[in-house]
């Protein structure tokens, strides 16, 4: 009897699993991920990438990068908004809007200067500064807004949090739209270029060197952040915070100033991107609906609470969008979206990198 | 106000006749002085006649919102393009195909419906907020091809619509029958509402889960809500086209949309009343804005923004809730119990 009791019975799902952590030598992994949904569309996107650049010239692969990358700044702050707060921000095209506004505004005498000085040193570092000072301005805006406006509505009601939510942020977006232009007035605000400095042959295309610095500008804030989120305990405490508010709270973390430190994250990397771009988009009061609507798409594509899919879903967006203006035309780029939109809702709902972590979040 | 005791007090004579109507002695008694109140001065002016008709138009649409706005949650953040949409197929049904008006507003509900059904389809399987990014994503699509199509639409410089009247004649023509339209749009959908269907629908908006442990369909029910909705608004913005005279793109702009949706949620989410009578002095005010104020473009829109948000912080129930506040102080006066059921 006692010996029938003690006579190990074979798990076969435990032989399966220890199979497939042998299995899981590295070029299995590698084939395995191209063969998966995310695997497929970054290969296919780069092929695209490829082929689009060689029968339409260059310039198709270059704008993808530069664009792309701002537009994954701007899908990581909403992405990072949804996953730790459950916010849907409508109003992060503003911040991108008031991001190269204040770029524009701190370009102003820094350009007076350099025309008069242009040797110094203030040539190199001037536009560093003015999109530091957009930077900056978007992330105190940023807390600003969290504590005038959605540390009032959590402490009142959280029922329908991310519909009320949704409703403040076009609020919000109207406000801020409307108030550049009562106060600045709806003029294209522009600068010719950052760094005027003469263009850098790459793979035989001459690209300005403003459009260089923002690839590197782009990248150097994805790492960052990437460190950042990975590595800080400032990073660690908003990702516990983005996983389960309450367990995060029980163990001592500040969720108010989680809360703060997400929206100055969010909004400067909105405003990070709008004054790195202030040479392709001259700041009025719309600038930001275009931005906006790329996230969104990213974000869609991606999947909800993504932060890390926003990287390539950007590339890829921008890719799309290239394409859409060169082949068919300017104007279209705001119809064919949609065709997309349907086919990853009707056959992929929760995005193409779907988590395995989801955030609580109601209707 | 439909409160909950409306399905079991009994009614007599011309209260009956009005419940058939969904309409409370009060409401009946607002749209008599809404009838009425054109034909004396200072309200027979034809400029604010004029006021008078938008606001009905603005108010019948932010019913139609509120219809799946409030009953189920799902806002549709392109509702002004599915508006425009019934304008647009409305107008050129009517000039092409030369059909009467009335029914070239039908094929413009029906173009409305038939697209809410296919994003609804596709969209309210999901959270309500694959809905409103599908719904944005699609407003902002129909007005670039508004914009592009210039050989159906022409574009930019806007498409001539035939008007319902000859247009010598008083808006007092067109007043009448606005609020028909009004009344026939409150009607559909307080009806629906009261029925096991709507139960359906408010069951869902609280909440999904447990709509769902009780055998209710969610995504059927949400589909058939959404077209309703969007049916209505194809409907309102026909009689829109056609009484304005000339369709721009800008009509489908998501600023139009947001109009919409502040008008919905001043006065009261999940009434759809609320709506209906706060967009009358809301329309005055903000006209009176843009007049007065027109050195500072954009006001109007700011003032939207800053209510939306304080409502959204401090009221969400709207004035629809400070209605019911009112009535809820005075229950025991009959006068006030019998205006109010």
């Amino acid at each position: 009897m006692a010996s029938a009791a003690i006579e190990p019975t074979i798990d076969e799902s435990a032989i399966d699993k220890v199979e497939q952590t042998i299995e899981n030598t590295f070029v299995q992994k590698v084939v395995r991920w191209v063969f998966s949904a995310a695997g497929i569309t970054i290969c296919l996107t780069i092929l695209i990438a490829i082929v689009a650049s060689i029968h339409k010239g260059p310039y198709i692969l270059v704008n993808t990068i530069i664009t792309g990358g701002m537009w994954a700044l701007m899908a990581i702050g909403l992405s990072l908004l949804f996953s730790v707060m459950n916010i849907a921000g409508f109003a992060h095209g503003e911040y991108f809007m008031a991001g190269s506004l204040t770029a524009y505004f701190v370009m102003q005498p820094i350009g007076k200067y350099t025309l008069d000085h242009p040797e110094s040193f203030i040539t190199y570092v001037g536009p560093l500064i003015a999109i530091l000072a957009g930077t900056f301005m978007c992330a105190i805006l940023g807390v600003i807004t969290e504590r005038l406006v959605f540390k009032q509505l959590r402490i009142r009601n959280r029922e329908g949090w991310l519909l009320n939510c949704f409703l403040i942020t076009i609020g919000l977006s109207v406000i801020m739209q409307n108030g550049h232009q009562l106060i600045f007035g709806a003029d294209f605000k522009g600068i010719l270029a950052y760094w005027d400095f003469p263009s850098v042959p790459i793979l035989g295309v001459y690209i300005s060197m403003d459009r260089v610095c923002a690839f590197f500008i782009a990248a150097l804030t994805m790492v960052g952040f990437y460190m950042f989120m990975m590595f800080s305990t400032a990073g660690k405490t908003i990702r516990a915070v983005s996983q389960d508010e309450e367990g995060a709270r029980m163990v001592g973390i500040s969720v108010d100033a989680v809360h703060i430190m997400t929206f100055a994250l969010s909004c400067g990397l909105a405003g990070l991107a709008g004054a790195s771009l202030l040479f392709m988009f001259p700041s009025y009061p719309t600038v930001g609906v275009m931005p906006l609507y790329n996230s969104w798409f990213i974000i869609i594509l991606v999947g909800f609470g993504n932060v890390a899919g926003s990287i390539p879903g950007g590339f890829m967006i921008a890719l799309f969008q290239v394409l859409t203006r060169s082949y068919f035309g300017e104007g279209w780029e705001a119809v064919i979206p949609v065709l997309l939109i349907s086919l990853i809702l009707i056959f992929k709902p929760s995005g193409i990198f779907a988590t395995k972590v989801r955030t609580v979040w109601d209707q | 106000m439909a409160s909950e005791h409306e399905y079991y007090v009994q009614k007599k004579g011309i209260a009956k006749f009005l419940d058939y109507l969904c309409l409370t002695p009060l409401g009946a008694i607002g749209f008599l002085i809404l009838i009425i109140v054109p034909l004396f001065p200072p309200f027979n002016q034809d400029y604010l006649l004029r006021w008078f008709i938008l606001a009905a138009i603005m108010g019948a649409g932010s019913m139609a919102f509120d219809f799946s706005a409030g009953y189920i949650a799902v806002v549709n953040f392109g509702f002004a393009a599915f508006v425009g949409l019934g304008a647009y197929t409305s107008a050129i049904t009517a000039v092409r195909w030369g059909i009467p008006l009335p029914v070239a507003m039908l094929c413009g509900a029906l173009a409305s419906a038939l697209l809410g059904l296919f994003t609804g389809a596709i969209s309210l399987r999901m959270r309500g907020m694959f809905a409103i990014c599908l719904t944005w994503f699609i407003g902002i699509a129909l007005m670039g091809l508004a914009i592009k199509m210039v050989w159906l639409t022409r574009g930019m410089l806007g498409l001539q619509v035939p008007y319902f009247f000859p247009s010598d004649v008083s808006n007092l023509y067109y007043w009448y029958p606005v609020l028909g339209l009004s009344l026939m749009t409150w009607f559909i959908l307080k009806r629906i509402a009261r029925s096991h269907m709507g139960l359906a629908f408010k069951a869902i908006g609280q909440n999904m889960d447990a709509a769902k442990t009780s055998g209710i369909n969610p995504t059927r029910y949400r589909i058939i809500n959404f077209t309703v909705s969007c049916a209505l608004a194809g409907w309102v913005g026909a009689f829109y086209a056609h009484f304005i005279g000339i369709l721009t793109p800008d009509f489908l702009h998501t600023a139009k949309t947001v109009e919409f949706l502040v008008i919905a949620y001043i006065g009261g989410r999940g009434t759809l009343w609320g709506g209906f009578a706060v967009a009358f002095p809301f329309i005055w005010f903000t006209e009176m804005l843009r007049s007065n104020f027109d050195y500072l473009p954009g006001i109007n829109l700011l003032i939207y923004g800053l209510i939306l948000i304080v409502i959204m912080i401090f009221y969400a129930g709207g004035m629809a809730q400070f209605f019911q506040y009112l009535v809820d102080k005075y229950k025991d006066n009959p006068t006030v119990r019998w205006l109010t059921t």
